[in-house]
């Protein structure tokens, strides 16, 4: 039997596919896109044709993510926060903290014996997200995924007042014109994106393991600020994109198997490897 | 087909259009006096044979002329009521009570006289705690508005009048409590968006004939079939306000709101009035001591140097204990509107309380819009997770 994972992220979308025995079989990030919810059919054929398999192959398929609503070949959705953590417990299973900063969010998941018990969410604001770092960098004309190197060059970073991204903008214009050097401004801004987070995250308590996932998490600057900030170890996986689809497979997986141990079918709902085409919130 | 001119028609009808009634009223002559938040005793207004009217905001109203006179990071429900006001929506009203609840309401009410100039106005002061003063001070207070009203009337406000008023208020908060009994079975037989249309309709009534409309809905309610769906969870919500459905239908995706604790929700009809000698002395501590609103501070005791911390927080949330027992509550939303300093205090605690309890519960912001409803689905769903 297979076991997809869809998480529709605000930048990215991931999927991972799955066999009975846990074994990954295949694993893809494309691009979410502005009409994201429209590529996620190929984004998931893309990986079909990875692990050599068809849709009807797929046991129960659970979409997760900001764009988990609308996917017309899902079985079930399932909030990117439950999935996270089932992910991430999957990969360190003594995490009591897992703390994602995504594209459009930044979330922290208390979790006990591998399930989520508490959380936490930014409001809706691009402050203390990857947003903030794609603008900025834009602003500075570099690329984000130079971001990290560039800072880990600092010796004395810039104290960036502004979370608002906007106003950091202006403030990161006047300390170019000032002479401040690139790095020490890149490293200040890295500094106030974690300060941010690390506010966030102290609302729960914090416990050790402490792990640290989504696309800013590939970002060493990142991870340094975030240590420093948090004052402990920070654990971050090889891929730290994948762990709230691997999170869903893993869902899929369980909650397959509980059907099947009750003697019940497994839940599906009929699916379509097509475009989204309705946007209903009613929908799911 | 249920009969559309009563019962939970009747309140949904009203929750649509809620200045119909009082509109009717007024062109038969009575007067209307509009209150924006619960702590008015409308005993007070019902007694003098005015028809109290609950103002609201809207969820689904930009605020754009509140913008000339008040801050922006403000009290998001002042910032709607105040534009409401000023976009002409509640023209009807021949006065406005206001009391001093939260900083907020004060300098908003303030503002709001000034520009719009009711033939009535009067703000009640009150106290912030429950020390001994307090209770002197806010009778006084409440005896200055009995003092203006009745000039307001043109009449004098007797004893025996105000006594009555109370019985029937009193009347309207036991059939409340019956009405939320009925949220007890699992599943409950009315959902928490019936609910909210149903106190709704009351706020937008006289006190009579919203007594008349409970009478109906509750033999409706425990006679029909087809009543809410069961769901996995039975939550409670803690809140300032909740006011409009689209809220509540947020949390009722996936689970049973089964006790809302906000003034759209028991909060007003939890307690009765105490029949005193002198009616005010009722009044003043039904109001003051009675509701269980953020806005009023309760220490367990006053004056120790070292407190327990858990004795205090069984004075300040004990009476959401019986809550969650009675109604096998198994989940809670403490859902804060931005701004609002009074609960944001009261956030940490409140969820420590609930942790001692053994019930789940989470805390939500939102700043008062319909559009930021929609991203706070991930948050619930997210929650009812954690539940499952």
């Amino acid at each position: 039997m297979y076991f997809a994972g869809v998480d529709i992220g605000s930048t990215m979308t991931k999927i991972v596919l799955m066999d009975t025995s846990g074994k990954i079989l295949s694993t893809i990030k494309g691009p979410t896109g502005p009409e994201h919810r429209q590529l996620a059919n190929e984004v998931m054929k893309m990986a079909l044709e990875q692990a050599n398999l068809e849709l009807d192959d797929i046991s129960y398929v659970i979409a997760t993510g900001y764009g988990r609503l609308n996917v017309p070949f899902a079985d079930r959705h399932i909030t990117e926060l439950t999935c996270h953590a089932r992910g991430v417990s999957s990969l360190f299973p003594n995490v009591r903290t897992a703390i994602d900063i995504g594209g459009q969010d930044a979330k922290c998941m208390k979790i006990n014996s591998g399930k989520m018990v508490d959380f936490v969410m930014n409001d809706k604001c691009a402050a203390g997200t990857g947003r903030f770092l794609e603008i900025l960098a834009t602003t500075l004309g570099i690329k984000l995924e130079d971001l990290g190197d560039i800072s880990l060059k600092s010796t004395k970073k810039v104290r960036i007042s502004n979370f608002c991204t906007i106003f950091a903008q202006q403030e990161v214009v006047s300390q170019l014109s000032a002479g401040e050097k690139l790095e020490d401004i890149i490293a200040g801004l890295h500094d106030a994106l974690a300060s941010r987070v690390a506010g966030l995250v102290r609302r729960l308590k914090i416990e050790p393991d402490v792990v640290l996932t989504g696309g800013v998490a590939k970002n060493a600057g990142i991870v340094k600020a975030m240590k420093e900030n948090l004052g402990c170890e920070l654990l971050v996986p090889e891929d730290p994109l994948l762990t709230g689809a691997l999170g869903a497979a893993i869902l899929a997986k369980e909650h397959s198997a509980k059907a099947t141990a009750k003697g019940e079918p497994i839940p599906t709902r009929p699916r379509r490897l097509e475009k989204a085409t309705f946007f209903s919130k009613e929908t799911g | 087909m249920a009969d559309k001119s009563k019962g939970l028609s009747k309140a949904s009808e009203i929750y649509q259009n809620r200045s119909h009634r009082v509109k009717e009223l007024k062109a038969e002559g009575k007067k209307i006096i509009g209150y924006p938040c619960m702590y008015v005793p409308l005993e007070i207004i019902t007694a003098l044979d005015l028809a109290p009217y609950r103002t609201y905001g809207d969820i689904r109203e930009p605020v754009t002329e509140a913008d000339r006179a008040l801050p922006t990071a403000f009290c998001p429900i002042m910032r709607t009521c105040l534009d409401c006001a000023l976009k002409a929506k509640d023209d009807f009203l021949d006065g406005m009570v206001a009391i001093h609840s939260c900083d907020p309401q004060d300098k908003t009410t303030r503002v709001w006289q000034s520009y719009v100039s009711y033939p009535y106005f009067h703000l009640i002061d009150m106290p912030g705690t429950l020390r001994t003063e307090s209770l002197e001070y806010f009778k006084g207070q409440l005896n200055d508005f009995r003092k203006t009203l009745e000039s307001f009337a043109g009449k004098e406000l007797s004893s025996d009048k105000l006594k009555a008023a109370i019985e029937l208020h009193n009347r309207q908060r036991a059939l409340v409590r019956e009405l939320y009994k009925l949220t007890k079975p699992d599943p409950p037989l009315i959902s928490g968006t019936e609910m909210l249309q149903v106190i709704k309709a009351l706020m937008s009534l006289p006190a009579a004939e919203g007594n008349e409309l409970l009478g109906q809905v509750i033999s409706e309610v425990k006679e029909r079939t087809g009543g809410p769906e069961k769901k996995p969870a039975r939550l409670l919500i803690w809140s300032s306000t909740v006011d409009d459905i689209d809220i509540m239908q947020l949390f009722e995706a996936g689970a049973n709101v089964v006790m809302d604790e906000s003034c759209g929700g028991i909060r007003a009809y939890r307690a009765d009035v105490k029949l005193t000698d002198d009616p005010l002395d009722g009044l003043t501590h039904y109001y003051l001591e009675e509701i269980t609103c953020a806005r009023t501070f309760r220490e367990a005791v006053f004056g120790e140097a070292r407190k327990d911390y858990i004795a205090d927080l069984d004075s300040r949330f004990g009476y959401l204990k019986g809550f969650t027992r009675e109604w096998n509550v198994n989940g809670a939303i403490l859902f804060l509107v931005r701004y609002c300093d009074p609960f944001a205090f009261e956030m940490p605690d409140l969820k420590d309380y609930f942790d001692h309890l053994g019930i789940p519960s989470t805390y939500i912001e939102y700043d008062y819009t319909q559009g930021s409803l929609a991203p706070l689905r991930t948050r619930v769903e997210a929650f009812l997770e954690t539940i499952d």
